[in-house]
């Protein structure tokens, strides 16, 4: 396997300033970034794993896939927005036919999902590999430069994926909880019999569910390409760490995805300024598993389902 | 004895006389690719050991593989330290062991199953790799630990001498089979029944008075045991250690070798292990990047044409043939 340099890029941008308000701003920073890409690819997997309890090994092929899709709009003379504006697209057309042809047929046997799911994954990933090549792929991002922030100042394309980032999340809280289709998913969730019951077609709003996450996990990978090394086995790094996310914080809401992804993203960015990348991934993941067993509800729980 | 253990029994002594033949028709070097195979085919059915008794699969079984592979190199690679093979063989036993212990005190004793603990033990896997390249004083880092001597052993005044392909492939094919055997009476016993309750209803056989957390703990520490076992024999034949070792790819291959040779019947893991191993040498000749693209399609059609795996071929012929007769 590659090393794995993804989470620290994008973790980590160089302190300009070396003061102590200038260090504390730029590790919130670096942290907030970690966490609005957490939250992302989190949100599909809280979908997918907490809701629908399919446990999809593919998903970080979802990130892998937007990345690769702003590399191949950039590749052929197109803006980075362009490419920003493929990558839920890539996902979601991934993400359907991935349900389409495996997951729906599955949904009674957890342990073959697992499996297929994983096989999807490592097809998908030479697939990305025969067809671009070995080695990593150069993504530019649409805006160079920093941004004054008064206390340090910090690269400004960070800056706008946080942004991009909370409007997404925001406009997917008052998706479920204002429109009809989000009713539809609630209901579903709640009880599948009763929603087919009351004349809602549960299959499809699974399917619509299903791809509506890997969109949101592929427009992630859009966001990170610039910032992350873009190979076709990066989607693992993002698959442990979102799993994680969402067993941490709590199945089955927006604020247990937060809690998830402050936990997860915060750590690993406050540790990898002490030590090595891959040691604080390794801790991160241990405190995660410590912290499931001493809350096994999740941090978040309590939380409205 | 019912007609189920007689089967297994018949081709377990047919795959030992199989391997007790192989030697008179083989040349060294296929004698050590059977042998590499065989060591992988441990490692398979200590997995169907867990998985096949359970119900729960660990995604991250290679963790306990290079646990075991490191403890054995690094005792083998210390002059200090006499017996070292007996030593480092015990003690890779023991260090995967104690690992799979205090996980599986977290997750069973926390309630920890189905999914879950999946994705717990992938992550566990994702862990052991980044510790083996991170911690670089100790493991070599990227590069691993080279170097790492053969099997030695003095008993009762005769120098056992493994370096050689006839008598390594001995070794590592009696070791097998006992292990094989032997986790077979485990399973087929009163334990393996108390686990297949406890994989039906868990609260049920809680309830009849099984403590289910502490019978999967030791199932689970068992499996791994033998995992670590695994990985001391596989890093003195193979010579060398590598963070691949305790990596994700071979956590999953792990899995397909138990899925495609059956899951449940022990045996079938062994000759899956083989059969794809092969299989797989064959294939990265022509081409390297095509064999995890094939292994990706392995999956997907095991789960959706072969779920109980190749031996349940011959059953499902039968049932075929049965319901033909009856037809006719």
């Amino acid at each position: 396997m590659p090393p794995k340099p993804c989470l620290r890029a994008c973790a980590n941008a160089s302190p300009a300033r070396p003061d102590a308000m200038d260090f504390v701003v730029t590790t919130l920073l670096n942290a907030l970034t970690l966490i609005s890409i957490l939250m992302l690819v989190g949100l599909g997997l809280a979908i997918s794993f907490g809701l629908m309890n399919v446990t999809n090994l593919a998903h970080g092929e979802f990130v892998t896939v937007g990345a690769f899709a702003v590399y191949f709009v950039q590749s052929i003379g197109g803006s980075f927005w362009l490419g920003l504006a493929a990558a839920p697209i890539a996902g979601a057309v991934v993400g359907c036919i991935l349900e389409f042809a495996i997951i729906r047929h599955l949904y009674s046997r957890p342990v073959s999902t697992v499996l297929a799911t994983w096989g999807v994954s490592l097809i998908l990933q030479q697939g990305l590999e025969l067809t671009f090549g070995l080695g990593a792929k150069p993504v530019t991002p649409p805006i160079e430069g920093t941004f004054d922030l008064f206390f340090t100042v910090y690269p400004a394309y960070r800056l706008i994926l946080i942004a991009i980032a909370m409007v997404t999340l925001l406009g997917v809280v008052l998706l479920i909880s204002r429109t009809s289709f989000g009713l539809d998913i609630r209901t579903v969730i709640q009880n599948r019999e009763m929603a087919e019951g009351v004349g809602i077609n549960t299959r499809r709003t699974y399917a619509i569910a299903f791809t509506f996450g890997a969109a949101i996990a592929g427009l992630a990978g859009g966001l990170v390409a610039p910032l992350a090394i873009v190979l076709p086995q990066m989607g693992v790094n993002y698959l442990a760490n979102a799993f994680f996310v969402v067993i941490v914080g709590g199945v089955g809401s927006i604020g247990g995805l937060v809690a998830g992804s402050v936990f997860v993203g915060g750590l690993t960015s406050v540790l990898n300024y002490q030590i090595s990348p891959s040691l604080a991934q390794a801790i991160v993941l241990l405190a995660a598993i410590v912290a499931v067993r001493l809350r096994p509800n999740g941090l978040f729980n309590g939380a409205a389902r | 004895m019912i007609a189920r253990d007689r089967n297994w029994l018949l081709v377990f002594a047919v795959c030992v006389g199989l391997t007790i033949v192989y030697p008179f028709i083989a040349d060294g070097y296929q004698l050590t690719v059977i042998r590499d195979a065989l060591i992988f085919g441990l490692f398979a059915a200590s997995l169907d050991f867990f998985w096949g008794r359970t119900g729960i699969l660990c995604f991250g079984h290679a963790a306990f593989f290079g646990i075991g592979g490191y403890i054995m190199a690094l005792v083998t690679l210390n002059d200090a330290i006499p017996f070292a093979s007996l030593l480092g063989m015990m003690g890779a036993v023991t260090g995967a062991a104690f690992v799979a212990a205090i996980i599986g005190y977290f997750l069973f004793f926390g309630g920890i199953r189905g999914s879950y603990f999946t994705i717990v033990t992938l992550a566990m896997g994702v862990i052991c790799q980044q510790a083996a390249v991170s911690w670089s004083s100790v493991t070599g880092g990227d590069s691993g630990l080279i170097g790492i001597p053969p099997i030695e052993f003095d008993v009762g005044g005769t120098h056992l001498d493994l370096s050689q392909d006839l008598p390594s492939y001995i070794f590592v094919s009696a070791i097998v089979a006992v292990v094989v055997l032997a986790l077979w009476s485990i399973s087929r016993g009163r334990w393996g029944t108390v686990l297949t309750a406890i994989q039906d209803n868990e609260v049920r056989a809680a309830a009849l008075g099984h403590n289910a957390p502490l019978r999967l703990l030791v199932t689970f520490v068992l499996s791994a045991a033998i995992a670590g076992l695994a990985g001391a024999l596989y890093v003195c034949m193979a010579g060398l250690v590598a963070p691949d070792l305790s990596g994700l790819l071979l956590s999953t291959e792990v899995i397909v070798w138990v899925a495609v040779g059956g899951r449940g019947t022990l045996l079938g893991p062994v000759l899956g292990a083989i059969f794809i191993q092969r299989a797989q040498q064959t294939i990265s000749s022509f081409n390297p990047s095509l064999w995890p693209l094939l292994l990706g399609c392995v999956f997907v059609v095991i789960v959706f044409v072969l779920p109980d795996g190749i031996l349940s071929i011959y059953a499902r012929l039968k049932a075929l043939l049965k319901g033909r007769r009856r037809a006719s």
